[in-house]
């Protein structure tokens, strides 16, 4: 139960729906942007596709306070099961609008590379999102929210990964010298430099040399409609979800839920009851998850059939149409993966920044040969990690639940720590919670559930370390004043 | 309202030193006994301090956070069920919310 107290203290209208008002604000600041660019030029709208998607993820990622953070975290460190039920209903909404996406022919989605990298990737990521109060989306929406923290957070990730796919010297030597044999045989352009710097040995001598599919392509059934429906979308994605919905009421909420409701000797009825009531335990989380899945699912069919319209494989192509030349990679594309996507993006964001401080970045394979490095003006997922942080901020003044929060030096360092392992994480991996979670099991690429075993584990020992460090702080200071 | 800070010193005693009636909408009068203050504190930093105040305390016995980290605040209903605890009421002030919660199952 909850009750509204106090909400309304200010006197006057203006002072009662100030808050209101700045949402009004940025939402029309929007859609005034949004004609601006089309009144440029009216390919434009491919870009503004992924400001309103990201507007849209903004919006509901507030509205469930939905974190996949707290999702693994809170398993944890409070037992609690409300963030993993939200994102496994994401999980298999995603999965079936994906499986129609695919169907029609308008899937934009490309499989990761199927390696060890991933289950490490994950595990450090994991570590560091428990000390960032938040994963990259989450980071984004809490933002949006007025978290400064979490903007510290979104500069770490930004900078570390920058940093992470363009820096050598000593760190090659932790590269094998097979990679650098692997990688010498695949042809690459002389201004790559491809055997300096660890990452780019990295890709090319090791990732480059994995297979990544889908499973039905596995199969090789990734043609037919059975496959993609049978193995990509119900073994691959609903399958899970339904076992680790059970896991989680089996291990979390079925004691409490029994309990509860009295029942000593529950029936089959009862325990489907006890799902149910885990499921909807939180509405807005529910409400979100559902919402995330369908328009995470639809984002990919918009920007496929406009890929289509246009004659497209990539918006690299467009801006080079467009006139805009400067921060092409050298096939003359950018990062355009046309789905939901966070940490490459805000990887080129470092980037660009360093570029401009007169680093070479583009001697790198991550941007040189695949992502570009393009004015964050004209980038296009950059958009949408913006409309993120808008959306949030639109519906979190609209509910009043907008408000600043300044870091303490502890925090700080939390955010500015944890951003960096998620930085390096998100790069070993080759995405986020997100990109090579979210994005790859719901379209039938099963290393997604390897990078959710790895962000499980590093999750586990990050909340053991934070709980020490939580113990030790208080024990040392022997009282609490957050 | 009065604020009122938790000392983690005092809690061993169990003396609710701190204690104070509250007129809940709905609920009637309670005791509070402890008041635990998550203001500007991220997740799961308010759900740890909880925890462990639950911890601490009596059967029966009801404290209040007072948070404004809304993912924090979305969290506690489930985290009551985990607790063994009873989620009375979350209450929206200004620029915070305060959640009522007390030990032990039933209402």
């Amino acid at each position: 139960m909850s009750v509204n107290a106090g909400v309304v203290q200010g006197s006057g209208w203006l002072e009662q729906h100030r808050s209101k008002l700045y949402s009004a604000g940025i939402l029309l600041a929007v859609v005034l942007g949004s004609i601006w660019a089309l009144s440029i030029d009216s390919r434009f709208l491919y870009l503004l596709v992924y400001v309103w998607f990201g507007v849209t993820y903004g919006v509901l990622l507030q509205y469930g306070r939905f974190c996949m953070a707290a999702a693994v975290r809170d398993l944890f460190a409070v037992r609690v099961p409300r963030m993993a039920v939200g994102m496994m209903i994401a999980v298999g909404l995603y999965s079936l609008v994906a499986s129609v996406v695919t169907l029609s022919g308008f899937s934009s989605f490309h499989p990761n590379a199927l390696g060890w990298h991933i289950l490490i990737g994950g595990l450090i990521f994991g570590f560091g999102f428990v000390f960032t109060g938040g994963c990259a989306s989450g980071s984004l929406y809490k933002a949006g929210e007025g978290n400064l923290n979490s903007v510290l957070v979104i500069f770490s990730i930004s900078f570390s990964q920058a940093l992470v796919v363009t820096s050598g010297g000593w760190l090659d030597s932790f590269a094998p010298a097979s990679w650098a044999e692997s990688a010498l045989t695949k042809g690459m352009p002389e201004e790559l430099t491809v055997t300096q710097g660890w990452f780019d040995l990295f890709t090319a001598g090791y990732v480059w040399d994995l297979k990544g599919a889908t499973l039905a392509d596995m199969l090789g059934m990734g043609e037919s409609t059975f496959g993609i429906l049978f193995f990509n979308t119900f073994v691959n994605a609903l399958l899970p979800v339904m076992i680790i919905l059970v896991a989680l009421y089996v291990f979390y909420a079925r004691k409490g839920y029994l309990r509860k409701s009295g029942k000593t000797n529950p029936t089959f009825a009862d325990e489907l009851a006890g799902i149910w009531a885990m499921c909807t335990s939180s509405r807005n989380t529910a409400l979100a998850g559902i919402g995330l899945g369908i328009f995470a699912g639809l984002h990919m069919w918009v920007t496929g059939v406009l890929r289509e319209h246009y004659g497209i494989f990539n918006f690299g192509e467009m801006l080079s149409a467009m006139g805009y030349e400067q921060g092409l990679s050298i096939q003359g594309t950018v990062f355009d993966p046309g789905y939901w996507y966070i940490t490459t993006q805000e990887a080129q964001w470092g980037g660009w920044v360093m570029d401009k401080l007169g680093i070479d970045m583009m001697d790198s394979i991550f941007f040189g040969l695949d992502n570009g490095l393009p004015n964050p003006l004209l980038n296009a997922p950059g958009f949408m990690s913006i409309g993120i942080i808008l959306g949030a901020a639109i519906l979190a003044l609209a509910r009043r639940e907008f408000k600043w929060k300044i870091p303490t030096l502890e925090t700080a360092t939390f955010a500015i720590l944890g951003g960096i392992f998620m930085g390096i994480g998100a790069r070993l991996a080759m995405g986020c919670n997100i990109g090579a979670f979210f994005a790859t099991v719901t379209n039938g690429d099963p290393s997604g559930w390897i990078f959710l075993l790895g962000m499980v584990g590093g999750g586990y020992v990050g909340v053991k370390v934070f709980t020490r460090w939580m113990d030790w702080k208080m024990a040392r200071e022997g009282g609490c004043d957050l | 309202m009065r604020w009122l800070s938790w000392m983690f010193g005092l809690t061993d005693q169990h003396e609710p030193l701190l204690a104070r009636e509250e007129d809940l909408p709905g609920i009637g009068r309670v005791r509070v006994s402890y008041v635990v203050d998550c203001m500007g504190a991220m997740c799961p930093r308010p759900q740890l301090l909880t925890m462990k105040i639950l911890g601490l305390i009596g059967e029966g016995e009801v404290i209040e956070v007072i948070s404004d980290n809304p993912a924090a605040v979305e969290a506690f209903p489930s985290l009551a069920e985990t607790l063994y605890c009873t989620h009375l009421l979350t209450v929206r002030e200004t620029d915070c919310w305060r959640l009522y919660l007390r030990k032990g199952a039933g209402a």
